[in-house]
């Protein structure tokens, strides 16, 4: 779909959201670890959501003739996770981090990967939302 | 010295000296500049956010304290950075209008496509008529958020990362709408 895509930085911000979609893979292994009931289904769903968004950026980047970045065996967390609450402010610190990612993407030239981008935010800031338990002014931008 | 003065009209008509001849900048005879594109856009996107805020005052009304205006607020506030941030980026130049936005509102009402937000989407144009359901802010900022998505193209990619961050918050606002 993307194959024709040429545009100046395309790949640099493709791979950036593959990077920012994997350490949201690993995050979400973490904190499902720590959730139950509705809040773990959630986390599924999300950890899901974060798998097939990766596999969609690694044929994007393939298809621009790149190689897509590999994941990293360990990503170091940002804080400690050993309960339900800080489960929960992982998540919603993952999908701040794949929402500024995906800002990226809105600053390339080519139309189709700006908006491509800005609704993976869109999907990104509402579970950010949700996990947070409120909303932001201003999701991937510095407040 | 008068006599020159007198003859300089004359000289210039037979010279058919314009004004553009004269300078090589923007004709200074000929009015302000016609905004760049993406100030139209700006203008056009600051009147939307304007026409979100109304709605959601009309919404709220006069009891702060009610369970629904106390939801409501925050989003409110929300809505109220952005029209901050987006007057931020637009700098009027001395003497222009002081409301460009209402001036911009105009010209998308006449354009083919639907407007950036909120007025051309969700009916926060006319806010202020009729009850203010929650359903009608949730299409409001289905549309915004989705107005402001096709403007993404058209403009500078700063401006378009400031548009995709507030149609991510909308989006944000429809989900806490019940949506």
């Amino acid at each position: 779909m993307m194959a024709t895509v040429t545009a100046a930085g395309a790949v640099p911000a493709l791979q950036a959201a593959l990077a920012a979609e994997d350490a949201a893979v690993f995050g979400y292994g973490v904190a499902g670890a720590h959730l139950s009931g509705s809040s773990q289904s959630a986390a599924t769903q999300d950890w899901i959501r974060h798998n097939e968004a990766r596999d969609i950026l690694s044929a994007m980047i393939s298809a621009l003739g790149a190689t897509p970045v590999a994941a990293l065996a360990f990503y170091r967390l940002p804080f400690a996770v050993d309960n339900a609450a800080s489960a929960a402010a992982l998540a919603a610190y993952l999908e701040d981090g794949v929402t500024r990612a995906y800002l990226g993407l809105v600053a390339v030239r080519d139309q189709r990967l700006r908006t491509f981008g800005a609704l993976a935010m869109q999907v990104c800031a509402q579970c950010a939302a949700f996990w947070r338990g409120s909303t932001q002014a201003f999701p991937g931008l510095e407040p | 010295m008068l006599a020159s003065a007198a003859a300089l009209p004359v000289l210039l008509a037979t010279a058919s000296c314009r004004s553009q001849d004269v300078f090589t900048g923007p004709d200074p005879l000929a009015g302000p500049p016609r905004p760049a594109p993406d100030v139209i856009t700006l203008q056009a996107v600051i009147a939307a956010e304007q026409g979100m805020i109304q709605l959601y005052r009309a919404a709220i009304g006069g009891d702060r304290a009610a369970p629904r205006a106390r939801g409501l607020e925050p989003l409110l506030a929300e809505h109220q950075q952005h029209l901050a941030r987006l007057r931020a980026r637009l700098i009027v130049p001395p003497g222009a209008p002081a409301t460009p936005a209402a001036q911009a509102s105009s010209q998308a009402q006449g354009s083919s496509s639907p407007s950036s937000g909120a007025a051309g989407a969700g009916g926060a144009g006319g806010a202020a008529r009729g009850r203010v359901t929650t359903a009608r802010l949730r299409a409001a900022e289905r549309g915004s958020a989705a107005g402001l998505v096709r403007r993404l193209g058209t403009v500078e990619p700063a401006l378009a990362q400031l548009f995709a961050s507030i149609a991510a918050s909308d989006a944000t606002h429809v989900t806490a709408l019940g949506g």
